[in-house]
């Protein structure tokens, strides 16, 4: 296999993954099929770095695009640059791995501008094209060419939302955090914890859930957990380490920090 | 008895309780007791807890920690603790010290879930093997060693306690060993001749309830206990882990606030307007019972009452109305505009390509800032200026004279005038309640109608009457905005202090409500924004907005430049 411009795109050591359910196979026969994949479920609850593991898996190069409003359309595309004198086109990101056959990831999609988006439509259909009409160029995707976005529905749903014609085109998976059981070996894996220390920080996290809806927008994520894990490891005591990534980042409301500092003190 | 219940309690104690067990708890605080030096101790019935406001005499370390701990002792028993015990045929002395044994069981029980309870409760163990033996050292000291492993007593009554305590590891899930165990050592301190004082006893250590939750007394009816038992016990969501606790598990249907002031029919003071109006239903929250009571508050929608369009009057100087006015053409631009001279974009900037390609052939270092970039606007967000018209705006600026009223309608003018060429996507509401039945709504000017001469007559018509329920208001003009098709969504509020109403007699229920109101506003979309007329207000308008989304003005005649200034920063 030579597909020289995007080596370095190729993920060499295997991702650390642990399956929450089926949708390794899921997204496996998503692949098969060529079916657009639409990643949901909370921040920080693993569907980057799933993209990541599949990506190694199938063994294709991962193009990511962490997506804002003032994405345009040639920031995926591609556009010309002037170059000594002359210009040359510069594919962008969608347009390079549908040349190239790479996978694509569009990292939180609802943060692009909706009009932006809709470039990428005869992509996900059964034409699998992409016109370029800066180049007059009309290219066919290459045949392991994939699509895959992610999105949070919990944040600031009423206000972001995907087109419903966006939308249509993608098979999804819903992502949760994990189950304690699977929380705790991707701790202990993850940060080389104690197990017990572990378990524990996994019980303040499920206490940081129960307050979701009730003055806090998100709970808890697994990849707080790890960064807890992280410092605790570089030697940062475990409140302290706690408080500095559990606890302060999720809300500022005072009374929930002294409630959540104190169930951290309660699961220590 | 009246109980003061002013005082505040963080909310801290019960978002502890639920992320510990996933269950809500209600916490109010504890009545003042008539004697100050009477020690006063934490109370629960059910879910209800009540906890002091204010630090108990002689408790050592920080007030919120105390807090944390009661409430973390009671959770405990609401997690653990079986049916009320029943009393039958013991003593008093029985009754503390099986109390004490259910304390220690269940803090045992919490504490294999949370180990750190243990370091959250152990400070407030002040009893020491010394002096002399009344019940009252006794107790306290059997209370330490039951928790307290490293503890040493010197005392035989404590330590048989403890060996039989610790004996029974094995069956600590089962509530009936402390009926056992304690019902025995009552009557070996009878034996020791120890007098147990009852009206004097007071539970050691400082954190725990008063035991009163965990026991079925025959006679509840003394006052104080009606008014407790009154609030009733009513879990609001989820697991019940005390299915059997409580006969009284009745909710209380009449709230405290419709038991206070009675039930009122709608004044005919303002229903004696031409029209019938149309009744839109709100539901309400109660912070009492921490849940929403559905279509509990009508909002009643009457056409304002139109006079004379009169000019504007020279509240706002002329140089921040042209201020507002060039802002507002600069929103009203559309068109998308074009950044030059970028080291990035998405095409060729063609004067600063030329400039380049020209410096370099003639030796020199061009510029490699030669790309351009379209960028687009954004769209002026939708506008929902929401006006208090309660009793207190007809109040004059202390400095000039002018009326509240008068400044609020200058300022809904100004914005009004300013931003007619920019967007149609502006509305002006106001309302004045009386009563939860006849919440009065205005539109003064609805979205997509025109800022004409019959909106300006309508807001010349303005009147201030009667109160601000504002938790209603916010909701109704909520679902009004929410429907507006726009990328931003914004609700402008002008206050002049806390809501109130004549059926609400508890200064916080109407709080929460707003807040609640608001809390629901965002997660439709909206972006809420008070402008506060009372500097005094900051407390409850920080409370319903939320710590960023208000600003107090403390002159009054400052309100027209401050909400154009305030409505021009959240749409830029």
């Amino acid at each position: 296999m030579s597909e020289g411009p995007l080596d370095a795109f190729r993920i060499q050591k295997e991702p650390y993954y642990q399956a929450l359910a089926d949708e390794i196979s899921l997204f496996e026969a998503a692949y098969t099929a060529r079916l657009p994949v639409m990643l949901k479920g909370p921040t920080g609850c693993g569907k980057t770095r799933f993209v990541e593991h599949m990506a190694w898996r199938l063994r294709r190069p991962l193009l990511t695009v962490a997506c804002n409003e003032e994405m345009s359309a040639s920031d995926l595309l591609g556009r010309y640059l002037l170059e000594s004198g002359a210009t040359r086109w510069q594919d962008g990101p969608v347009t390079m791995a549908a040349r190239h056959g790479a996978i694509c990831y569009l990292d939180e999609v609802v943060e692009a501008r909706q009009d932006t988006l809709v470039v990428i439509h005869p992509l996900t259909d059964d034409r699998r094209l992409l016109s370029l009409p800066a180049r007059s160029e009309v290219l066919r995707a290459h045949p392991e060419f994939l699509l895959v976005v992610s999105h949070n529905p919990g944040y600031q749903s009423a206000l972001k939302d995907l087109k419903p014609s966006t939308k249509q085109r993608f098979g999804a998976i819903a992502f949760d955090y994990p189950s304690r059981a699977l929380e705790i070996e991707i701790l202990i894996h993850e940060t080389e914890l104690p197990r017990d220390l572990a378990e524990r920080l996994v019980s303040m996290a499920e206490g940081a859930r129960r307050l979701k809806g009730h003055g806090l927008d998100e709970g808890v994520s697994t990849r707080m957990l790890v960064h807890a894990g992280e410092l605790i490891r570089g030697g940062v005591g475990v409140e302290a380490a706690c408080r500095m990534a559990l606890v302060q980042p999720l809300t500022d409301d005072p009374d929930l920090v002294s409630a959540l500092n104190t169930a951290v003190r309660a699961c220590l | 008895m009246k109980h003061r219940i002013d005082a505040e309690l963080p909310a801290g104690p019960s978002h502890l309780v639920r992320a510990l067990w996933g269950f809500e708890v209600r916490v109010r605080p504890l009545p003042e007791g008539e004697d100050p030096f009477v020690p006063r101790r934490p109370r629960f019935a059910g879910s209800n807890l009540w906890l002091p406001s204010s630090p108990l005499l002689g408790v050592p370390g920080s007030f919120p920690d105390y807090l944390f701990a009661a409430c973390a002792h009671i959770s405990a028993h609401l997690r653990f603790g079986a049916a009320r015990f029943d009393v039958k045929s013991l003593k008093p002395a029985q009754i503390a010290i099986v109390s004490l044994l259910e304390d220690a069981r269940v803090e045992r029980l919490a504490i294999a879930h949370y180990p750190g309870l243990e370091r959250l409760w152990a400070p407030y163990q002040l009893a020491r093997a010394d002096g002399a033996k009344t019940s009252l050292s006794l107790l306290a000291r059997l209370a330490r060693a039951l928790s307290d492993d490293a503890y040493l007593d010197d005392d035989a009554w404590v330590n048989k306690g403890r060996q039989s305590f610790l004996e029974a590891r094995a069956t600590w899930h089962d509530s009936d060993l402390c009926r056992r165990i304690g019902g025995a050592l009552g009557n070996d301190l009878g034996q020791m001749r120890v007098q147990f004082d009852a009206k004097n006893y007071v539970v050691e250590p400082a954190y725990r309830d008063d035991n009163t939750g965990l026991w079925h007394f025959e006679q509840e009816s003394t006052e104080d206990g009606a008014e407790f038992e009154s609030e009733g016990v009513r879990r609001v969501e989820g697991e019940a882990p005390t299915p059997k606790r409580r006969e009284h598990q009745e909710p209380q249907v009449t709230p405290a606030l419709e038991r206070k002031g009675g039930e009122r029919q709608p004044a005919l003071r303002l229903a004696a307007t031409s029209e019938v109006p149309r009744a839109t239903q709100h539901p309400e929250w109660d912070y009492v019972i921490q849940r929403e009571r559905p279509a509990f508050c009508s909002v009643l929608e009457r056409s304002p009452a139109s006079t004379d369009a009169a000019p504007l009057s020279s509240t706002c100087d002329a140089h921040s109305q042209r201020r507002l006015e060039r802002a507002a053409k600069r929103l009203a631009d559309r068109h998308p505009a074009r950044l030059r001279r970028l080291l990035d974009g998405d095409r060729v900037d063609v004067p600063a390509a030329v400039a380049a390609v020209v410096a370099r052939n003639s030796g020199a270092p061009p510029d490699p800032r030669v790309y351009g970039r379209v960028r687009f606007r954004l769209e002026p967000p939708a506008l929902l200026l929401l006006l208090d018209l309660s009793e207190s705006l007809n109040a004059a600026t202390p400095s000039t004279g002018t009326s509240l009223l008068q400044l609020a309608r200058s300022a809904a003018t100004l914005l009004a005038t300013s931003l007619s060429t920019a967007t149609s996507d502006l509305a002006i509401h106001g309302f004045s309640s009386n009563g939860r039945h006849e919440v009065g709504y205005y539109r003064f000017k609805d979205f997509d109608d025109p800022f004409d001469e019959q909106a300006r007559a309508r807001l010349t018509g303005m009147r201030a009457q009667l109160s601000t329920r504002l938790g209603t208001a916010l909701r109704h003009a909520g679902r009004a905005l929410a429907t507006r098709q726009a990328p931003r969504k914004l609700l402008l509020v002008v206050t002049d202090g806390e809501p109130s109403d004549i059926d609400v007699h508890d200064a916080k229920y109407l709080l929460f409500d707003a807040k609640q109101a608001t809390y629901l506003n965002r997660r439709l979309g909206l972006l809420s924004f008070c402008l506060g007329l009372d500097a005094n207000a900051e407390a409850s308008v920080a409370r319903i907005f939320g710590a960023r989304n208000y600003s107090l003005l403390d002159e009054p005649e400052k309100l027209p430049e401050r909400l154009a200034e305030v409505y021009l920063r959240l749409s830029a």
